[in-house]
This record gives C-alpha cells, sequence and structure tokens, in this order.
C-alpha cells in the first residue's frame, strides 16, 4: 500500500469537476476568438467573456469542489478513507488549484499568442494583461482558503463577493497609475520596477493565503 | 498485539451545550459492541472521536492499538467505517466508488464486493443519484465490507431503512463475524437491531457512559416483578432492586441483579410475588436511562 492517498483523492477531484474546467476553457477559447476578429467592440466584449470566464470559474471551483463536499455529506466518506485532515487539506488545495490553473494558464497562453502573432493588442500591454490576470488568482486564493478554513458557506460567498467587488475597483487603480500605464501601448514590453513589484505582491498574496490556510488547518481540533 | 479492538480511557469532549464525561470502555476483538443511546446522548460524537474525526480534550483513544487521532492514518487502514450522515457522490456509478477504493485498499476483495453486489441486488452501472435510500445504504456497505476491514465502525447504519433492507444489512453483519479476527461498533437506538448481533452492550445517555457488559448477562440480570400488597405491608428496600413503582396494592419492581432471592425476600416482607417477567433489551434500556439520570439529579 502506498503511504499517502492523496493522488488518490486529486484523481477523484479532478474526475469529479472535470466539466467545469473545461466548460469554463471553452468559454475563455470563444472569448479569445472574438477579442481576435478586430475592432474595438470585439476586444472589449471578448476581453470581458474572457476575464469573467476567470472569474466564474475562481468563484465556482471553491465553492462546488470544497463546500459542497461538507454540504453533499461525502466529506465524511472522505475521511473514513486512511488519510488525516491536512493531508485531505493538501489533496483539496492541489486538485483545486490544478483545476484552475490549468484552463488560467492555457487561456494566458492562447490570450499572448494572439497578442504577439496577431498583434491584437500592442505588446506593450503584456505585462498589464499579466498583473490583470493575476489578480483572480489572488481572489480564487482567497476563496479557497476561506472556503477550507471556514466550513461555512457563508464565509466563501462572503470572500466571493468582496472578491468580485474587487476586481472592477483594482483593475481601475491599475489603469489610473501612471506608472503602469506608461508603456502599454509601447511596441516593446518593459517589465520595470512597478510591474515587477505589483506581480511580486500578487504572486506573494496566494502564497500568504495558502499558507495561512496550511497553518489554520493544522490548529483544527474538530473535522466534521 | 494489542487484544484490544478500541479501548477508550476517560475521554471527555465539551461543548457549549453538551458534552461527553469520562467516557471509557473496551472492545476485545472479535467481538460486536451495540452502543445504544437516545438521540443526542453523544453516540456519533464518541465513534467520531475514536475514528481521529474530532479531537479529544482529554483521555486517551487507542483503536487497533493505534492512538487516536495522532495515527489515525494508519488505524483507518483497518477499519471500515459507515455512518447513517454519510454520503456517496451523486453524480458517480457504484462501479466508480468501487474502482476509487480498490485503488486505495490493496486487501479489496473484488470476488465478495460481485457477492454482495448480487446479494444485496445492486448494479455496478447505476448512478448513486439514482438508488433508494436503502440502495445507498447497502452500496456504502459494500464498499466498507469488500475491503475487508479489521474492525468495523457502523454508526447508525441501519437508520430509515425498511424492515427488508434492515434484515439483509443485519444478516450481512452476522456473517461478517464468521472471520473471528473482526470485530464491530455498532451503534443505532433501535435495541432490535443491537440485540440482534451484538455480543456486548453499553448504554449511553448525555454524555456518559451508563453501563457496559455482555448482551446475556443483560437479559439475564434485569427481570420485572410484579407484585401484590396488602395494605400495611411495606415493600423493602432490596439491594439489586433499582426502582420500584406502586398503585394501590399492585407494584411493579424492577431488578438490575436479579437473584431467586429477591422474590423471596418479598415474599417475607408479605408481598405476593404475581410473576418474575423476563425484559427485553429496550426495557432495560429505558430503565437503565430512567435509573441513571434520577442518580444524577438526586
Amino acid at each position: 500500500m502506498t503511504d499517502s492517498v492523496i493522488p488518490q483523492l486529486i484523481r477523484k477531484d479532478l474526475r469529479l469537476h472535470r466539466l467545469q474546467m473545461v466548460v469554463s476553457f471553452g468559454a475563455g477559447v470563444l472569448a479569445l476568438a472574438v477579442m481576435q476578429r478586430g475592432g474595438e467592440v470585439s476586444l472589449v466584449l471578448g476581453s470581458t467573456w474572457y476575464f469573467v470566464a476567470i472569474i466564474v470559474l475562481a468563484c465556482l471551483l471553491p465553492i462546488s469542489m470544497v463546500q459542497n463536499e461538507r454540504k453533499k455529506q461525502t466529506l465524511a466518506f472522505v475521511m473514513s478513507l486512511p488519510v488525516s485532515y491536512i493531508q485531505y487539506t493538501t489533496a483539496k488545495m492541489v486538485s483545486t488549484v490544478l483545476m484552475f490553473l490549468a484552463p488560467w494558464l492555457m487561456l494566458l497562453i492562447c490570450a499572448l499568442t494572439l497578442i504577439t502573432t496577431r498583434n491584437t493588442l500592442p505588446h506593450g500591454a503584456i505585462p498589464m494583461i499579466l498583473i490583470m490576470a493575476l489578480l483572480p488568482v489572488v481572489g480564487f486564493s482567497l476563496i479557497l482558503a476561506a472556503a477550507l478554513v471556514s466550513e461555512s458557506e457563508g464565509w466563501a460567498i462572503a470572500a466571493t463577493v468582496i472578491c468580485n467587488s474587487t476586481y472592477g475597483i483594482a483593475w481601475y487603480l491599475i489603469t489610473k497609475t501612471p506608472s503602469l500605464t506608461a508603456n502599454w501601448t509601447g511596441h516593446v514590453a518593459i517589465w520595470d520596477q512597478a510591474v515587477l513589484r505589483l506581480l511580486s505582491a500578487e504572486v506573494g498574496l496566494v502564497a500568504l493565503m495558502i499558507g495561512l490556510t496550511f497553518l489554520l488547518q493544522s490548529r483544527k481540533r474538530d473535522f466534521i | 498485539m494489542n487484544d484490544l479492538a478500541i479501548e477508550l480511557t476517560g475521554i471527555c469532549k465539551k461543548y457549549r451545550y453538551f458534552s461527553l464525561d469520562k467516557i471509557s470502555l473496551k472492545l476485545p476483538q472479535g467481538e460486536i459492541m451495540g452502543l445504544i443511546g437516545a438521540n443526542g446522548a453523544g453516540k456519533s460524537t464518541t465513534i467520531r472521536i475514536l475514528m481521529g474525526l474530532i479531537h479529544q480534550d482529554d483521555g486517551e483513544a487507542r483503536v487497533l492499538g493505534y492512538p487516536m487521532p495522532a495515527e489515525q492514518v494508519a488505524a483507518k487502514r483497518d477499519i471500515g467505517f459507515a455512518s447513517e450522515d454519510m454520503r456517496l457522490y451523486d453524480s458517480m456509478t457504484l462501479g466508480w466508488h468501487t474502482s476509487f477504493i480498490q485503488s486505495i485498499y490493496p486487501n479489496w476483495d473484488a470476488a465478495y464486493a460481485q457477492v454482495l453486489l448480487k446479494r444485496f441486488g445492486l448494479r455496478a452501472d447505476q448512478k448513486i443519484k439514482g438508488l433508494s435510500h436503502g440502495q445507498r445504504v447497502k452500496s456504502t456497505l459494500l464498499l466498507v465490507l469488500a475491503r475487508k476491514p479489521k474492525l468495523l465502525v457502523l454508526d447508525e447504519p441501519t437508520t430509515g431503512l425498511d424492515p427488508v433492507a434492515r434484515h439483509e444489512i443485519l444478516r450481512e453483519l452476522a456473517n461478517v463475524m464468521a472471520d473471528e479476527g473482526r470485530s464491530i461498533l455498532f451503534s443505532s437506538h433501535n435495541t432490535q437491531d443491537v440485540e440482534q448481533i451484538s455480543d456486548r452492550i453499553t448504554f449511553i445517555d448525555r454524555g456518559r457512559i451508563i453501563d457496559s457488559m455482555d448482551k446475556e448477562l443483560y437479559l439475564d440480570r434485569w427481570r420485572r416483578l410484579r407484585l401484590e400488597v396488602p395494605s400495611g405491608v411495606h415493600l423493602p428496600a432490596l439491594p439489586g432492586v433499582i426502582d420500584v413503582r406502586q398503585q394501590g396494592r399492585l407494584a411493579v419492581a424492577t431488578a438490575n441483579a436479579f437473584v431467586p432471592g429477591l422474590a423471596n425476600a418479598y415474599e417475607t416482607s408479605g408481598a405476593r410475588v404475581q410473576c418474575i417477567e423476563n425484559m427485553t433489551l429496550e426495557e432495560i434500556f429505558v430503565a437503565n436511562v430512567e435509573h441513571s439520570r434520577e442518580e444524577v439529579e438526586a
């Protein structure tokens, strides 16, 4: 017998929720197809759909993969297996992150490919696209942490509402920051200090959220 | 090797409106213990502690020799746990569930799983959401039994089942015990189910173990004596009699340590013993709970 059942739990989650991943990826590809038609309307429409697809996935996955396990009482089934709560958290974290990052990464690569090969947007916009695309990853980490740690649908929904209302504000602030927007219409992507600091802050927030989740989960005494 | 499948010593767990108070119980390997208690008595909390799902505030829990919750992963490799509030994945088939469990337990007995599938009238290709409650319980039990666990922990497995399904499940549990190394902890508020299959009975009420002993010993020790009490005769307080209720000339005495000498003692006091009745496990449980509550409140 293998020492840990984490791989089996991850495979189980991937199998159970693969439809969500495929649908959101399909929606993202559709959005990119609209974007690459050219013209301002297609660009606005396509980029909106693109981010909506990612944001919906960021909200839906933690709810369906973590909250529903508790709500539909399948958590007792999983916890009856030879698994500790930290192992369960690890498996859940890995599978949910994989399910989110796979379509997110593929869509990001598709978007960057479109920009670089078809000149849908100036190359100077690439850093900004990355900054904006990372925001839903931060939001996803917060919702996932809230769902896992709080064990409450209410807190997970609250985290979702906070994230969704923050995206607009954050994007607005970013587009109004001269040090970030100075080069976005240029023909070359400029990776200056302001861009790198913001990207590092986003990655740092994701790491902090994951670390905090493991810390709080390891201190729990009651799991069901 | 430890010859106890379960050993709980002084387990305490405090919640805002409920607490487990120094729970101690022992289940020797190869035996079936029925854990009987009313709703909210503490059965599920006790079981969750011994499964490592809840950490006790105080006391020691050992399951198959492993301290819980510290070594729950190792312990759960040899435990088959099913509870009334446990659900399988609705959108998947029973076949998918068996493959999933098989990938985790190398002892999975595919031939036995097939036998159970047939015996329980289940179909591997049917999705869980299309199954009745009874079929879902049987599916869960199939997944638990075919992994050949050393210890079965079943928390109210027969709740909500029709008589036929209950009978099928109890019969299968009895079959499981043909393997003498197996142990079962079976919780229920249905005393009939517990009485059918258990070797030992433990009563739990309001977070306390109020009694625990061999089933036959319970049935042997507990008796109800119907007495006729002539006017002027006062029934004596006798050891082993926990309750006496008198209405006019008739009285009913409940004994938890019956010996033939009790009847003689009442006769000597001037009362007439009309009959001595055996008690069902349910009657013993109710009398035990009432007696325990009176003692606590006194």
